[in-house]
């Protein structure tokens, strides 16, 4: 046996750095022991996280925040399986993610042995591609296969599962090999000319915008694209940043808590041309009055999404980055239609006015995104507290706002903002947390501290699961069941304990004053705000409705249409 | 509705699981299943597929198998993209 040759581990290690990775996060246990035994004094940065799950939740929020692929590692069997939630949440978002799991030796695979799982085939749903390697020679190009997969096309996360005895063995060959180059697929041009002109004999266009356009890197190209036309925008929530919310032109998220207008617009539009999205249940509502009156025109890099649930009448299929800057319809006078969704944009605005002397989280939050401006980066939670930052966050950048939309995992948040205030440490991260979601993972705070990782969070707690009581009061007769957190642990004494600074606002007009402390604190900091448990999300499509059905805030909180 | 899929697979582990689980997951009955080898890499899959329910795509099922890693559709549904491709072309 020599020692010149490298082991199935050493090329994970190499591979990783080959490849440009700064930092992961990772788990060590029993199975993956070769490769941690490799990582030690690799000079490749690990961050050790106190839940698999973190790691996951990290790594993803790393590549959102970035643009390049997040890198995750954990043992084999409960290891894995604690990845699981944040390589299903990374599917959902399309965010390239590449896992790398130790698994029980070959000669035990199959066998039940101790800490096996079959992470291959309990993933299959969820990833977009994985390998279980059982040639060590083959480690560095999977590995480079991995990260291709993972960014090319319409991203997603890609597991490389790596059998201990693999990781262990020693190798002759060790190389990368040759990539295929990735071209993203150019789209037709002919199809972008029928779009165009669709676009220029509507008479109410209306542009539907998702998490795609970031995700291409075609942000530029879609704001040129809006300043070139004049045609009027509504986001999906992964779409929130792509365009800036001072945009006069920009109505808000569309949806179950989108806006109003966003709303209204979709409603009347005889033209919807969807960028980067897929016409989610919860951006649609009720999918067969969805833009009743209007045709289609859908821009995506999967030809999977196309017609899914909705119809096109023109389908462009590609690069965005190539498509929208060929997109050039002549606009005829659009002054009507504009000034129709101006007015409703001004007329159904937000309040900030709230009665009373509690905490308007509301208000909280957009004085937040203010403050921290232009380097507001958020990562959110979810429930009652991420559909607000979304509702009320000015953004002025893409890549700012970071929140689990297609999965919707509690317990994101945390893990999140470490994630994305690694990767771009002179950006104000904030993690916006609820009671419920926050204790998900709120063992991360070990990590905060012994990275002294200067993450903000703003912890809006109202003793209950609040998303899941607003249905319950609106459509399950008031019947509680299960949401009650009042017995919650002093959440500032816990930040203390983790050694992360801490104070607490129950008042109104302590809110200015405690933002300019969060912003300004050097290290991890926690803001524990108290705020009231009746509050709810408004405006708000019930399920099953259609989205100009919209809920209120109003004294009798009947529902009306517009 | 029944419909053929006829597809190349690539003899690597896992590959027939992500097609058969995949046709599942996505609202279709398996309801005939036939797989012959080609050469010492691939296999020829010929799968038939029945929607659960009226509201299943075929097309949108044959678009999101190409989606998979280590396969190749040789026969199946034609897809509307292509059609509208087709139509504009035309």
């Amino acid at each position: 046996m020599s020692t010149n040759k490298p082991t199935g581990a050493q090329l994970v290690i190499s591979t990783l750095k080959a490849l440009g990775v700064d930092v992961l996060f990772g788990y060590p246990g029993g199975a993956i022991m070769p490769i941690y035994d490799a990582l030690a004094g690799s000079g490749l940065r690990h961050i050790l996280v106190r839940h698999e799950q973190g790691a996951s939740f990290a790594a993803d929020a790393y590549a959102r925040a970035t643009g390049r692929v997040g890198v995750c590692m954990a043992t084999s069997g409960p290891g894995a399986t604690n990845l699981v939630t944040g390589i299903a949440n990374a599917y959902m978002d399309s965010v390239p993610m590449v896992c790398i799991t130790g698994q029980v030796g070959t000669s035990l695979l199959g066998t039940d042995g101790f800490q096996e799982v079959d992470l291959i085939g309990m993933t299959l749903p969820i990833v977009k591609h994985s390998w279980l390697v059982r040639d060590p020679a083959q480690i560095p190009s999977v590995i480079a296969r991995a990260f291709a997969i993972a960014k090319e096309g319409r991203p997603g996360p890609v597991i490389v599962d790596i059998p201990k005895d693999v990781a262990a063995s020693f190798v002759e060959v060790s190389d990368m090999g040759e990539l295929p180059a990735y071209v993203p697929p150019a789209p037709d041009m002919k199809a972008i000319a029928a779009a165009a002109s669709m676009i220029e004999n509507a008479k109410k266009p209306l542009f539907y915008i998702g998490g795609g356009v970031h995700m291409a890197e075609a942000d530029q190209e879609l704001r040129d694209l809006v300043a070139r036309t004049g045609i009027p925008v509504v986001s999906t929530l992964k779409g929130i940043g792509t365009i800036s919310t001072y945009e006069d032109l920009y109505l808000g998220m569309l949806g179950m808590h989108g806006t109003r207008a966003a709303n209204i617009a979709v409603n009347e539009a005889d033209l919807l041309i969807a960028i980067g999205a897929r016409f989610d249940d919860r951006a649609t509502g009720k999918l067969s009055a969805f833009a009743p009156n209007a045709k289609i025109v859908h821009f995506d890099i999967d030809p999977a999404e196309i017609n899914k649930t909705r119809r096109a009448d023109v389908a462009v299929i590609g690069d965005l980055k190539i498509a929208l800057p060929a997109l050039n319809p002549k606009i005829g006078d659009l002054s009507e239609w504009v000034k129709f969704n101006k007015d409703n944009k001004w007329q159904h605005r937000f309040k900030y006015d709230a009665p009373g002397k509690g905490i308007y989280a509301p208000a909280l939050l957009k004085s937040l995104s203010e403050k921290a401006g232009e380097k507001f980066i958020v990562a959110c939670d979810v429930g009652q507290h991420q559909m607000w930052v979304a509702q009320h966050c000015e953004f002025t950048q893409n890549r700012a706002h970071l929140t689990s939309g297609g999965s919707g995992a509690m317990g994101y948040g945390l893990p999140a903002g470490m994630g994305a205030k690694l990767a771009l440490p002179d950006h104000h991260v904030v993690t916006v947390s609820g009671d419920g979601s926050f204790m998900m993972n709120i063992q991360e705070m070990a990590t905060l501290r012994r990275y002294g990782i200067p993450l903000k969070i703003v912890l809006l707690d109202n003793s209950s699961l609040g998303l899941v009581r607003q249905w319950q009061e609106l459509f399950y007769e008031e019947n509680y069941s299960e949401i009650d957190l009042s017995d919650n642990p002093d959440f500032v004494e816990v930040a203390k304990a983790f050694g992360i600074s801490a104070f607490r606002i129950t008042l109104r007009h302590e809110v200015e004053g405690a933002i300019d402390r969060l912003l300004a604190a050097d290290g991890p900091t926690l803001l524990h705000v108290l705020i009231d448990p009746r509050e709810n999300v408004w405006p708000l499509v019930p399920p099953g409705a259609s989205n100009t059905e919209m809920m209120e805030e109003r004294w009798d909180e009947s529902i009306d249409s517009y | 509705m029944s419909q053929l899929i006829r597809i190349e697979i690539d003899r690597l582990e896992g590959t027939l699981l992500r097609v058969l689980g995949l046709i599942e997951r996505r609202g279709f009955h398996i309801d005939g299943l036939e797989l012959t080898g080609i050469d010492e890499d691939t296999r020829l899959a010929t799968i038939t597929v029945r929607p659960r329910d009226e509201k299943r795509s075929i097309d949108t099922l044959g678009l999101q198998i190409d989606r998979l890693y280590g396969i190749k559709r040789l026969k199946g549904p034609k897809t509307a993209a292509a059609e509208d491709q087709q139509k504009i072309s035309a």
